[in-house]
């Protein structure tokens, strides 16, 4: 377990990733690109939940859980906590982060409110791009829920750069 | 002495079982192995022994049989080791400390 990966590697492999994905392997399929990252993501979150929960004791219910992934599993990844975790008590949960780490590297788009509509279609492209990065850490997260025993599904929404927020549904 | 490891999935499938004794006495332990399973599946679900023993990883001594001891232990992610041992004068502390060994 001692080995150490660079940050900025792991960094430009998932732009590499996603740019593949989009462009090459399923270039008019943007659901199926999505789908096939988001799996990705789901086996590298299975197995770290794995390695990062073997020397604690069993969680007792879901928040537990969920609170386990806010703290020690974005701790080991990001080498920081959630910033704001929201609950309905029904099942959705939602977990902020103010300074998402893939997404710290990404273009802002200070475009004026009233743009053109060429500018707004290009906006709406660099926001169905930025959401494609997001999907890697969704599969993350639903991948170490599910290995937790708590079936979920896992949506991210960026409203504002470089912050982020995951919605988590707990399937009944 | 350990006689017996195996290491069961969370749907209860076999993901590894090796024995340490001859030949013969292999499919008695996978018996009992297969046996604590449902041991392991009483402990975790029933809730009269709640606690400081409810969230524990280690389940401690399951059941003692003729010739062995059966001690369990339960991950996170519902993965169950179990131990079975043919020392009688074994102590739960030696085992507990033995296990997370194991699994790195």
């Amino acid at each position: 377990m001692g080995r150490e990966v660079s940050e900025s590697c792991i960094d430009s492999l998932l732009t590499v990733m996603v740019s593949t994905y989009c462009n090459r392997f399923y270039a008019n399929k943007p659901e199926l690109a999505a789908r096939r990252i988001e799996a990705i993501g789901y086996q590298v979150g299975h197995q770290l939940s794995e390695r990062y929960t073997m020397e604690r004791p069993r969680f007792s219910d879901h928040l537990e859980a969920i609170k386990f992934i806010c703290k020690d599993f974005w701790f080991e990844l990001f080498k920081k906590q959630i910033d704001n975790l929201k609950t309905n008590h029904r099942g959705t949960f939602v977990l902020q982060d103010n300074r998402f780490c893939w997404l710290t590297r990404m273009s802002i788009d200070q475009s004026p409110e009233n743009g053109t509509s060429e500018e707004l279609s290009i906006m709406a492209d660099n926001k169905a791009m930025q959401s494609m990065h997001l999907y890697f850490p969704c599969g993350i997260i639903r991948g170490a829920l599910s290995n937790l025993g708590i079936p979920c599904a896992v949506s991210a929404d960026i409203s504002n750069l470089p912050a982020c927020s995951f919605v988590i549904r707990i399937k009944a | 002495m350990i006689v017996c490891v195996a290491v069961v999935g969370h749907q209860n499938n076999p993901l590894y079982i090796q024995s340490f004794t001859d030949a013969d006495d292999a499919l008695k332990l996978h018996h009992i192995v297969h046996c604590s399973l449902d041991v392991v599946d009483e402990r975790v679900n029933n809730p009269k022994k709640s606690g400081p023993t409810l969230n524990e990883t280690f389940l401690g001594l399951l059941y003692p049989t003729e010739n062995y001891k059966v001690y369990g232990y339960l991950t996170n992610t519902k993965v169950k080791f179990i131990l079975v041992t043919t020392d009688l004068d074994v102590r739960d502390a030696d085992v507990r400390n033995e296990v997370p060994c194991c699994i790195c």
